[in-house]
């Protein structure tokens, strides 16, 4: 029987099928360090689109026959960069490494079978009786050709019920890019492989709570560790790590793969009439269509947004270490990363953090009536209660008011290292304002009138950052970093005022 | 001459198990040699063995490259002359089977939707333009046009068209028989690039470095069995956009790597193959290079080779940062014989990794080279250190003349990591004639746009330079 011979679409040498081809399904141990986006900047993660990616490592058991064989790595993450791929533990067995991203899809399985025979089976509409027979595929690019036995016809241009029917995948097409490494061993070996490799689509974040105490005075801090998959692969019981600190990338262009569908075309198909014809297909038919597509392109639903709950004690808890020059945060546990999700671990821990909660403007001259911004400062050292890499993240800060938690304000953090002074914009104070007017402009200078008010029963700090040719009249100014500063208590539901001049004449 | 063609094929159409269709699982490519560019180029050489007839004849070249520049292909043969070259890309479709068959008849097969049954006509086609009209008997009709099915089976296929566009050569033999002949083109679609693996071992400022090529095949055609020869370089094109669109997306050729990270050019030869100007990189086996396939043999494989971490910050102009900047982490080393990877780089992607407290390497960054002539003394940027930074702040700027300023700066550095550093620190935006007038330490004048600071950082501690600049405004 000729009609089932095997679809070898293109050809393939005899050395590549004197080849053994071993798979190895998944593995055995995963170990995953997450890195961020680091163009992300303070924007929040988005599980649609992560932009950070991960170092995967798997440990696999493979079995080698003597002499030449392919291994093939399957179940490695969808966002796989098949350039950075390492292979260890195979020494120098490892003849070439490649991947494969021929995807089988309607369209390939067609290109693929270009010039074979395959079966037709036409069904008819009215008894549901099928017909069988051999069909060789003539053309594939625009509508398909066939040859069968009458001749030389188009498939699906008739308005009968038909469909070609392949005896088996051909050679070279799976269902994802596939890597594989091509090894030759002089004898058959067990050994424990080592895939590393980067992979796209995880990011990770810190994010803080802080609870401020009664006395407004310091804050709990807290922090979760936010890991996110956005690949289709899960990674089970994986041994994982974050690293923290800004690493250079290059881009590079990842082949997806084809997914083709099979093209159906046909001649001219005018009629003398514009009442478009009834559809050939059933409704459930199409119906079934719908469904399939749909889920296709339907995006998983959003992630629900961190928890801000506070941690309950003994909570497992990340371990840091110094890499390089980056940080590397471990999770003690092995702990699944599944696909399309996030997951939380505690990251750090402060019980009591001296904080100061100023006001903060900076001012150019000009015009202006507005609310201040709320700021906690700190400085990162084990005096203040911190001392201790705080990588970049997004920061919640609650208070509490008769035994109630209340979100107080939300800002975020970039990376900072261990003695650098921290400032959080946690938002406006409504009622503690700056009102500026220009009392006067002459040849380049101005001379500025600004005015704090409190309207709250509690002496409120306020530092204004003036530009360095700033003199101001009545008051002391003092220089910082790049500004003069001028610091100043306004009393409760009071106010304090600045008159000072911008330019040369002073 | 058609009538005839149409005929013969109409009778071969039923003998379909004697029809002359290859093989499965064989290639018509011969002994295949192919040579890669990285500009996503490759040359083909491809030696058959042709059963020639004695003197003109026609013969269709299958499995050549789906993307074959066809002005490029020449065919070489002892005995053989090549009268004329075709490339048909008139290519086999439903509304081209239709159109050719405008004048001819075919079988039209009517089956009835309320039970199936056949009824066969020869209806003559008149034309096909917006629908097909055609002839049965002595009535006009158009074809389906009342929304039955009906099947249209044609005789046979017109021999123009063609299920893939084909390379067809008239030789002129001296004479009958198996010969070899070569066959040589260009095609678009196969590139390569290297990809570096660097293991730093920051304590004994040692590097293990392996080098990978990395080719792609994204032309459409797998090459069997090939024997393969990179070529570090890119051939001119003298048109690059000029390619026939076959309705395939091929991706964009990658752009020329940057010359990144290149401190000093060297002038050392490699011990490796040259080809004028370039490096030659074969492949040590024959290989399959399948179609979209990305493929990675080893070139390199050095161990402990001296490599040592710098650290860099470029303050852009005169001014003041909000905030703490991080220093950029270098990762410095040398492609010299003596003291480095003693080989020509070609161009690529560096991966470093480094061990973690457990001994499992993580990434720590990636940036690409040019290619790099062996000799050459490189740094790498591979990220931003999380513990040191730097903070230039404008101390004082004060007009002097109508035209010049004096601009006083405090740049603070400070490092929290457990070891003393060195950072060189660069003031760009000098714009030539900005004199430093006083400086805490001395600087280097890199050039007249830059000027460098090194300054070295205690262990957790912190360092200061000022520096006082003349400059216009």
């Amino acid at each position: 029987m000729r009609a089932f011979i095997p679809l070898v679409g293109l050809a393939l040498s005899a050395q590549v099928q004197a080849q053994s081809v071993v798979t190895s399904p998944g593995p055995q141990r995963v170990a995953v360090t997450v890195y961020r986006d680091t163009d992300r900047g303070l924007q929040p993660l988005n599980l649609q689109w992560l932009g950070g990616y991960a170092l995967v490592s798997e440990t696999r058991r493979v079995r080698l026959p003597a002499g030449d064989s392919e291994l093939r790595f399957e179940g490695v993450t969808a966002g796989i960069v098949p350039q950075s791929a390492i292979v260890t533990g195979l020494g120098p067995a490892v003849l070439e490494k490649n991947r494969d991203a021929r995807l089988l899809s309607p369209g390939a399985l067609l290109d693929a079978s270009l010039g074979e025979r395959l079966t037709l089976r036409r069904t008819s509409r009215a008894t549901g009786k099928t017909v069988v027979q051999d069909a060789i595929v003539r053309a594939t690019n625009d509508g398909v050709v066939i040859q069968t036995k009458a001749g030389i016809e188009a498939l699906r241009c008739t308005g009968l019920p038909e469909t070609l029917l392949a005896p088996e995948v051909p050679v070279g097409l799976s269902a994802k890019p596939t890597l594989s490494v091509r090894v030759r061993s002089p004898e058959p070996v067990e050994t424990d492989v080592t895939l590393s490799y980067i992979s796209n689509n995880f990011d990770w974040q810190a994010n803080y709570v802080a609870e401020l105490s009664q006395d407004k005075r310091r804050i709990r801090l807290f922090a979760w560790m936010t890991l996110a998959n956005g690949d289709e692969t899960s990674l089970a019981d994986a041994e994982t790590q974050a690293v923290a600190g800004k690493l250079n990338r290059q881009r590079v262009w990842i082949d997806p793969g084809e997914r083709k569908p099979i093209q159906i075309n046909c001649w001219p198909q005018g009629t003398t009439s514009d009442i478009p014809e009834a559809a050939p297909v059933t409704a459930l038919d199409a119906e079934e269509i719908v469904v399939t597509g749909s889920r296709i392109m339907q995006a998983p639903p959003p992630p629900p947004p961190p928890p801000p709950a506070a941690p309950e004690r003994d909570k497992v808890m990340a371990e840091e270490e110094r890499l390089g020059e980056v940080r590397l945060y471990r999770i003690p546990i092995e702990v699944m990363i599944a696909s399309r999700s996030q997951k939380q671990v505690a990251l750090l821990e402060r019980p009591s953090v001296k904080i100061e909660r100023i006001l903060k403007l900076r001012t150019y001259g000009g015009e202006f009536d507005q609310p201040l911004e709320r700021v906690l400062v700190t400085r990162n050292r084990p005096a203040e209660g911190l001392g201790l890499p705080l990588p970049a993240g997004k920061l919640a800060l609650f208070g509490e008011k008769d035994g109630r938690r209340i979100l107080l304000g939300e800002g975020s953090i970039d990376d900072h290292t261990i003695g650098e002074k921290v400032e959080i914009r946690v938002g406006q104070a409504p009622g503690v304002r700056a009102r500026q007017t220009v009392d006067s402009r002459e040849k380049g200078d101005g001379l500025f009138h600004l005015t704090l008010t409190n309207d709250l029963p509690e002496a409120q700090t306020v530092e204004v950052e003036l530009p360095l040719d700033a003199k101001a009249r009545g008051a002391k100014l003092a220089k910082r970093d790049g500004w003069m500063l001028w610091r100043v208590a306004v009393p409760a539901n009071g106010s304090a005022e600045l008159r000072y001049r911008i330019g040369d004449q002073g | 001459m058609r009538v005839l063609l149409l005929l013969c094929t109409a009778l071969a159409a039923p003998s379909l198990a004697q029809s002359a269709l290859p093989a499965p699982g064989q290639t018509a490519q011969g002994d295949v040699a192919v040579t890669i560019y990285n500009n996503n180029r490759a040359l083909i050489e491809d030696k058959r063995l042709l059963d020639l007839p004695g003197g003109r004849s026609r013969q269709e070249f299958r499995d050549v490259s789906a993307s074959i520049e066809p002005a490029t292909v020449t065919l070489n043969g002892r005995g053989v002359g090549v009268v004329e070259q075709n490339f048909d890309f008139d290519l086999l479709s439903p509304a081209a089977l239709m159109q050719n068959a405008v004048g001819q008849t075919v079988t039209l097969v009517r089956v009835n939707p309320a039970n199936g049954a056949e009824t066969r006509e020869r209806a003559r086609i008149l034309a096909a333009n917006g629908g097909v009209v055609m002839q049965i008997g002595d009535r006009i009709e158009v074809l389906r046009d009342d929304g039955l099915p009906a099947r249209v089976i044609f005789d046979g296929v017109p021999p123009s068209l063609r299920a893939r566009p084909t390379l067809s050569v008239t030789v002129d033999a001296d004479g009958g028989g198996r010969r070899p002949v070569t066959l040589t083109y260009l095609t678009p679609g196969l590139g390569w690039a290297a990809d570096y693996v660097a293991l730093f071992d920051e304590a004994n400022g040692r590097m293990d470095v392996q080098g990978w090529v990395t080719l792609t095949n994204n032309s459409g055609t797998p090459y069997i069995n090939a024997s393969t020869l990179l070529v570090a370089g890119a051939v001119g094109q003298a048109n690059p956009y000029g390619r026939r669109y076959d309705g395939r997306y091929v991706p964009p050729p990658p752009p020329p790597p940057p010359p990144g990270g290149l401190v000093r050019a060297g002038t050392e030869t490699a011990g490796r193959e040259r080809l004028g100007d370039f490096y030659l990189y074969p492949l040590p086996e024959r290989t399959t290079i399948a179609d979209k396939q990305t493929k990675q043999v080893s070139f390199l494989d050095v161990k402990n080779t001296p490599a040592a971490r710098a650290y860099e910050f470029r303050n852009g102009w005169l001014s003041t940062s909000d905030q703490p900047l991080s220093a950029n982490t270098v990762l410095r080393f040398s492609s010299s014989r003596n003291q480095g990877l003693g080989d020509a780089l070609p161009a690529g992607t560096v991966r470093v990794y480094q061990r973690d407290a457990r001994g499992n390497p993580q990434f720590v960054g990636e940036h690409q080279i040019g290619h790099t002539p062996m000799g050459s003394d490189i740094g790498l940027v591979t990220g931003q250190a999380f513990d040191v930074k730097v903070r230039p702040v404008v101390e004082e700027r004060t007009r002097i003349s109508s035209s010049r300023w004096k601009t006083r700066m405090r740049y603070t550095l400070t490092n929290a990591g457990p070891r003393p550093i060195t950072v060189d620190l660069v003031q760009a935006g000098l714009w030539g004639d900005t004199r430093i007038d006083s400086e805490s330490l001395k600087s280097e004048r890199l050039s007249a746009d830059e000027a460098r600071w090194r300054v070295p950082v205690p262990a957790n501690g912190e360092a200061s330079v000022t520096a006082t600049f003349d400059s216009r405004y």
